[in-house]
């Protein structure tokens, strides 16, 4: 059991991050009264796991990092949220986030752009930047983001941390506010494999809150495991295209070596529709949040930004100073997808290929692979300011992440060394419903592998 | 520019969003790389017998039809930006062009 007055400490000695935005005060008075009333008996009791300000919490505000839900205080709490702390653990504030989970750098949020952790000039990531900065900077052993295109392990990645993302339907999205409601799923950071395992365990599970959760049983945790002996591990040659970063590729070799001394079988398989993956998820989800942010109209929550006359005007008036750039820009490309006359040439073309890609990992599954073995980011972290001019750019960083969530498979990121003092992440993509072989062989991985090495 | 000023214009007032003037040419110049980005699509021949891939379960559950409570620890008074009487107060209609 962690001392509240201790955990509060930490979290507040990693301000100057900017990854926390629930103030010092709120923080330590509600971590005391969280503290006095967890349940002795809880697997995580004592466990202090931050969460990203997209997921609803009763003790502290929900933002999603934008303006247009400044103060917001939801009335009830993610179903997540309610099973850590049934388990014992202790909520520890909101992590800042990319404004709605939409950005790849956590520079996207009203509330200013969350610090590297080894380098204030780089960005952590995102959307999760927050979680995984926090997690990456010992304040926490845990955190809680959401994916939606890889917004949990392309910052855990960048930040040196584990990120996990389960497959769709595993944990419930009950008080997760919805981006894209076909590819959301709630993700876990943690300092070890072990951690955030653990606390996916907890939050996984059916709800009958939720209908697109799954009926199951809460996740399982393997044991760790001897060796890899037995499993075969898949690796995908459209993720290792000759422009790889050639510290990510060696760093990537040093972790396919060791998979084999484990005893592993590799082999090279191919996931041909790979290439179209970003520009079908830059259709699908842009198109999902332009239904899913028409809610916020400055009428039920948030602030109302005055000055109009008439009901529509307040509409406009709200959402065009409540939401940032990026939002606003992924709403109008989401509108025009969406309207007539370009729904056939976009939305339905995207929803095609989107077939195709999950296609592509049952052919690879069906032919006795296990798992799959990639970068998870074709680069380390990136400088701040470095792609916000340029959105393309930006997107290309989600390139090797996006299609697990496409295909609706559980996927993680693991450290597997560093360069020039930056980690680099490798990815393991599991079959539907099978994050227990992801873990088993990440927990063998996480092992043997020289994380924090220069490649 | 593969998307016109008049276009992103129009989109914008279906979405409900107004866009200060000086914002105008950097969006308008941002849509279209966007555009013509995802537009490498239609480079794929299209397969129109392939069935959408929706991940999740099978069928819709469909959970018993009964009034269960809400569950919330308060009502809108707290958090909408102006609530009485039990209704969300907004302005006038005024004209919808």
């Amino acid at each position: 059991m962690s001392d509240a007055k201790a955990v509060a400490d930490r979290l507040v000695k990693a301000k100057r991050l900017n990854a926390l935005l629930t103030p010092p005060k709120d923080l330590r008075k509600s971590l005391n009264a969280q503290a006095a009333a967890a349940r002795p008996t809880g697997v995580l009791y004592g466990m202090p796991v931050a969460v990203k300000d997209n997921i609803c919490t009763l003790e502290f505000t929900t933002t999603c990092g934008s303006r247009i839900l400044e103060g917001y205080r939801s009335p009830y709490e993610a179903t997540a949220v309610v099973k850590l702390k049934a388990a014992g653990a202790l909520i520890a504030g909101k992590t800042n986030c990319d404004e709605f989970a939409m950005g790849s750098s956590t520079e996207h949020s009203a509330y200013g752009r969350v610090l590297h952790p080894l380098d204030k000039t780089r960005v952590p990531g995102g959307s999760s930047g927050g979680s995984a900065a926090l997690v990456a900077a010992g304040a926490v052993p845990a955190a809680l983001g959401s994916e939606t295109g890889g917004s949990v392990r392309q910052p855990a990645a960048f930040c040196g941390v584990v990120g996990m993302k389960p497959t769709y339907g595993r944990v419930s999205r009950y008080g997760l506010v919805a981006f894209g409601s076909s590819l959301d799923q709630i993700g876990v950071f943690g300092r070890s494999v072990h951690d955030a395992a653990r606390v996916l365990s907890v939050i996984s599970g059916r709800d009958p809150r939720d209908s697109t959760c799954e009926d199951r049983d809460p996740l399982r945790l393997p044991t760790v495991p001897e060796s890899l002996q037995g499993f075969v591990i898949g690796l995908p040659r459209e993720y290792f295209p000759p422009e790889l970063d050639p510290a990510v590729r060696r760093a990537c070799d040093g972790a396919i070596r060791l998979m084999k001394e484990l005893g592993a079988a590799v082999r090279e398989v191919s996931l041909p529709h790979t290439p179209y993956a970003v520009p079908t998820y830059y259709v699908i989800a842009p198109a999902e949040a332009s239904s899913n942010l028409a809610r916020y109209d400055g009428v039920r929550y948030g602030p109302r930004f005055d000055g109009a006359v008439d009901l529509r005007g307040l509409y406009r008036a709200t959402r065009g100073q409540g939401f940032g750039p990026e939002v606003r820009r992924r709403i109008l490309v989401g509108t025009y997808v969406l309207s007539s006359g370009y729904y056939d040439a976009y939305y339905k073309r995207a929803q095609q290929m989107r077939a195709l890609i999950a296609q592509d990992f049952r052919n690879v599954f069906d032919r006795g692979v296990d798992l799959l073995f990639t970068p998870t980011v074709p680069s380390p972290a990136f400088k701040a300011g470095e792609k916000l001019s340029d959105p393309i750019a930006m997107y290309m960083s989600d390139i090797f992440t996006v299609t697990a969530n496409l295909a609706g498979l559980p996927a993680m990121s693991l450290p597997i060394g560093r360069i020039k003092g930056l980690p680099i992440g490798g990815q393991l993509i599991g079959q539907a419903f099978l994050e227990d072989e992801m873990i088993e062989a990440a927990y063998a991985l996480e092992r043997v592998v020289p994380a924090t090495d220069e490649v | 520019m593969s998307v016109s000023r008049e276009e992103v214009l129009r989109i914008a007032q279906l979405a409900e969003l107004d866009v200060e003037e000086e914002a105008w040419p950097d969006l308008v110049a941002q849509m279209s790389r966007i555009i013509d980005y995802v537009a490498q699509l239609s480079a794929v021949p299209a397969n129109g017998g392939l069935r959408p891939f929706v991940p999740g379960p099978d069928a819709i559950r469909f959970r018993v039809d009964e009034v269960t409570p809400s569950g919330l620890a308060f009502g809108p008074d707290e958090f909408a930006p102006d609530f009485k009487e039990g209704f969300f107060v907004v302005p006038k209609l005024g004209q919808f062009e």
